[in-house]
C-alpha cells in the first residue's frame, strides 16, 4: 500500500511535469494561437494539479474538503475538456461549411443523448453521483470524437495529424475513464487508491501523444477551400440519388434478392 | 457481472473498434476521372454490357449442355457462368461506388447541404452493400441461383430509357457540369 502511494506520488509528479512541458510547447511554439481552448484545458488541468496538492497538503487525502475540491476542479476541467473537443471537431470539418453545418447538430444530439442515457441508466446511489455524471461526460466526448472521425472518413476529408493526434489523445483518455469509473462503481473504496493511479497512467499516456503531436509550430492560417456555388449540389445531388437508387433496384431485381428495407 | 458494468464494457470496446477503423487509411479506390463528361459517364458501364451478361447467363446455353455434353463439362460451363456474375456484381458495384464518391465530394465543397438527401445516400448505400454481399456469398457459396432473366430485357430498356432521361437532363447542365469539373480538379484531393 506504501509502495502504492509512492508510486502515485512519483507518477503526479512525472504528469506535472510533462503537462508543464506540453503548456511550455504551446506557448514557445505559439500554438495557443491555433488551439486555444485547448490551451486553457492544459494550463486549467496544471492549476488543479498545483489546487489539489495544496489542498492534500493541508486536509489530508481522504478528507470531505479535498474530496469536495476534486470533484469540483474536476467538473471545470471535464467542461474545459468538452470546448477543446469543440474545437477540434471545428478544426477538422469548419472549412466545408455545409457539412460542417450538418456535421455539428449531429455531434451535439450524439452528445446529449449519451449523457442523458449514462446519468438516465445509472444506479441511484448518491456516493456514486458525481462518478456518473463524470463517466457519461467522458463516453459523450468519446462518442463525439469516434463519430467526428467516421463523418471526416466518409467524407474523405483529411484532418492534418495534430488535429487527429489531439483526437486521439481524448478519446483513448476518455474511453480509459469510462471503464475506470465503471470498474469504480462495482468496487468502490477498496479500487479507489488503484482507480487514481490508473487514471494518472491514461492522462499521462494521453499527454504524450499530445507532446509528441505539438512539438512543431503550426500554421495559424488553414487552406482556403474553394467552394462550388450553391445551385450545383441542389441540382447535382437529386440526380446521382437518383441514379443510386436505379443502381440499388436494378440489382434487386435482376438478382431477385430481399434484402432488408431500410 | 452486472448489465451496466457490461454494456459499458461493450460500448468502450465499440467505440475503440470505431475509432481504429475511422483512422485506418482507406483502400486506394477507383478514381473519378475529372471532366464535364465526368456526370454523363458514371454509372453507364454495365449497362452497356448488360446483353452480353443476358447472353452469357442464358439457361437455354446450360440447358442444351446438359443434354448433349458430359456432366463434367457441364460444371466446368455452370462455374465459369458463377465467375461471370460475380464479374458483374463488382462491376455494379464499382459504379455505385463511383457515384458516391462523386456525390461526397460534392456534398464537401458546397457551401449548403440538405440533410434529407447525405441521408438518403448513406441508407442508399448500406442497403447497397448488404445486397451486393448477400449476393456475394450466396454466388460464392452455390446455394443461390444465378440470376433470373425472364423479363429482363424489359426491365433494361426501361432502366435505359430512365438513365438517358437523367443524363440529358444534366447534359442540359452542361455550364454547371464544367464549373464543377473546374472545382474538382482545382480541390485536387483524392479524385483519383
Amino acid at each position: 500500500m506504501v509502495a502504492l502511494a509512492q508510486f502515485q506520488q512519483i507518477l503526479w509528479a512525472v504528469n506535472v511535469a510533462v503537462g508543464v512541458a506540453l503548456a511550455v510547447l504551446l506557448v514557445v511554439r505559439k500554438n495557443y494561437r491555433v488551439y486555444p481552448s485547448f490551451t486553457f484545458y492544459i494550463f486549467l488541468n496544471l492549476i488543479q494539479a498545483v489546487l489539489l496538492f495544496i489542498t492534500y497538503h493541508r486536509w489530508g487525502f481522504n478528507s470531505v474538503i479535498a474530496w469536495r475540491i476534486f470533484w469540483l476542479t474536476l467538473g471545470v476541467v471535464i467542461c474545459a475538456r468538452a470546448l477543446a473537443v469543440a474545437e477540434i471537431c471545428r478544426h477538422l470539418l469548419s472549412r466545408y461549411r455545409g457539412v460542417w453545418a450538418l456535421a455539428w447538430r449531429i455531434l451535439l444530439l450524439c452528445a446529449a443523448v449519451v449523457l442523458s442515457y449514462s446519468i438516465l441508466a445509472a444506479r441511484r446511489d448518491w456516493r456514486l453521483a458525481l462518478p456518473t455524471a463524470d463517466r457519461g461526460l467522458e463516453l459523450s466526448i468519446a462518442t463525439v470524437i469516434v463519430v467526428l472521425l467516421l463523418f471526416a472518413r466518409y467524407y474523405d476529408v483529411k484532418g492534418d495529424r495534430v488535429v487527429r493526434s489531439l483526437a486521439i489523445g481524448f478519446c483513448l483518455y476518455s474511453c480509459f475513464a469510462v471503464l475506470n469509473n465503471t470498474v469504480l462503481e462495482r468496487l468502490l473504496y477498496d479500487y479507489s487508491a488503484l482507480w487514481n493511479l490508473l487514471d494518472m497512467l491514461a492522462f499521462l499516456a494521453s499527454l504524450s501523444v499530445w507532446t509528441s503531436a505539438l512539438r512543431h509550430s503550426q500554421s495559424e492560417a488553414q487552406p482556403k477551400e474553394i467552394l462550388l456555388p450553391s445551385g450545383i449540389y441542389q441540382a447535382v445531388a437529386p440526380e446521382i440519388n437518383f441514379r443510386l437508387r436505379l443502381l440499388n433496384k436494378q440489382l434487386s431485381q435482376f438478382w431477385k434478392v430481399e434484402a432488408p428495407e431500410l | 457481472m452486472s448489465f451496466l458494468f457490461s454494456f459499458y464494457v461493450i460500448l468502450v470496446v465499440l467505440l475503440l473498434l470505431l475509432l481504429g477503423w475511422a483512422l485506418r487509411t482507406p483502400r486506394k479506390r477507383g478514381g473519378i476521372s475529372v471532366g464535364p463528361a465526368t456526370l454523363e459517364e458514371t454509372g453507364q458501364p454495365h449497362v452497356t454490357y448488360l446483353p452480353q451478361i443476358r447472353q452469357a447467363l442464358a439457361p437455354a446455353d446450360l440447358e442444351f449442355l446438359a443434354s448433349r455434353a458430359s456432366a463434367k463439362l457441364t460444371r466446368g460451363v455452370r462455374k465459369e457462368r458463377r465467375r461471370i456474375a460475380l464479374i458483374y456484381l463488382s462491376a455494379v458495384q464499382e459504379d455505385f461506388q463511383r457515384l458516391l464518391r462523386l456525390a461526397r465530394v460534392i456534398a464537401v465543397l458546397s457551401p449548403e447541404v440538405c440533410t434529407a438527401q447525405e441521408f438518403e445516400r448513406l441508407r442508399l448505400g448500406v442497403q447497397f452493400t448488404l445486397r451486393s454481399q448477400m449476393i456475394r456469398m450466396r454466388l460464392l457459396c452455390g446455394i443461390g441461383t444465378l440470376p433470373q432473366l425472364s423479363g429482363l430485357s424489359q426491365m433494361v430498356s426501361a432502366f435505359a430509357v430512365r438513365m438517358e432521361t437523367a443524363i440529358t437532363e444534366l447534359g442540359e447542365r452542361a455550364a454547371l457540369a464544367t464549373e464543377l469539373a473546374s472545382s474538382l480538379e482545382r480541390r485536387g484531393v483524392g479524385l483519383s
